[in-house]
């Protein structure tokens, strides 16, 4: 659940009670929404894979422009790339 | 927890553009924010009851000033705190007023009965997330992409050459907006 409840949380600044200082629950709920409601087979306005890549690895010189701008948030094959170069990135630097 | 009151100036900074021909712009606007910033904090919860726009409404008016100090001579502090938070404080007036000109969206059974709704505040549960999306702002965009393919806000805030604390409060407008979108999506289930 990822409502804020009490005036408390409000108060206190916190995303919500029920989720860190990272927002990790919402990200990972976002992140199912996306997959469950943004189906896009033919990957219409997708970046290039590169790009995405540079995201997580060099997001330094990544635009807006180049991603098309919140394409990800509403593609679950953007999405699902973004998971698997995430979790190859984790394994490079675990293995370091 | 984000203390939005100890955000430095160089937090609120974090997306200017200083001239780089000017640096006396840089440096004074610097001092200014220093020197209004409390009072700043204070108008944004008590006019809009929502101190978390204070950042953003900032970074409109420290905008705003780089581009009128840009034509003039040199000024001291004083007169760029002046300018800042003269210009600070018609942003809050202006967002006042747009507030007011809000519609609830949706019809009345959308709202349950007895639940806490301030007047000026626009009803998200008939706004897909398309919608919030696209009233996102461009640096506010770029943080959330970098946040959703990493996972940490240390790591954005890295990126952005900034702190966690400047990077989550600028982010907690749109966040708070896709969490209310998220849980009412699960409620409807």
């Amino acid at each position: 659940m990822l409502c804020a409840v009490g005036k408390e949380a409000v108060a206190e600044n916190h995303s919500s009670p029920l989720d860190d200082d990272n927002d990790t629950l919402l990200f990972e709920k976002l992140q199912e929404h996306v997959l469950a409601h943004y189906p896009n087979p033919e990957r219409k306005g997708c970046p290039e894979p590169e790009v995405l890549k540079s995201l997580v690895d060099d997001p330094g010189n990544v635009t807006l422009a180049a991603l098309n701008d919140l394409h990800v948030f509403k593609c679950a094959e953007c999405t699902r790339l973004l998971m698997e170069l995430r979790q190859k990135k984790k394994q490079r630097e675990a293995s370091k | 927890m984000v203390e939005m009151q100890n955000l430095t100036p160089s937090d609120l900074c974090w997306n200017a553009k200083f001239p780089p021909e000017q640096k006396w712009i840089e440096q004074t606007m610097h001092a200014a924010i220093g020197n209004i910033w409390r009072r700043a904090h204070h108008a944004a919860h008590t006019q809009l009851g929502d101190e978390s726009s204070a950042p953003e409404i900032m970074e409109v008016a420290i905008e705003g000033a780089v581009r009128r100090l840009q034509t003039g001579p040199p000024q001291g502090p004083e007169d760029v705190a002046s300018l800042l938070e003269r210009l600070f404080l018609q942003e809050v007036r202006r967002r006042r007023s747009a507030n007011k000109r809000l519609v609830y969206v949706g019809i009345d059974q959308e709202i349950p009965i007895g639940s806490a709704q301030n007047p000026h505040t626009l009803v998200d549960s008939a706004i897909d997330l398309d919608r919030i999306l696209h009233d996102i702002p461009p640096d506010v965009r770029i943080a959330l992409l970098l946040r959703y393919s990493r996972s940490r806000w240390s790591e954005v805030a890295a990126v952005l050459g900034t702190s966690d604390a400047a990077v989550r409060l600028r982010c907690k407008r749109a966040l708070d907006r896709i969490r209310k979108k998220l849980e009412d999506e699960i409620h409807e289930t």
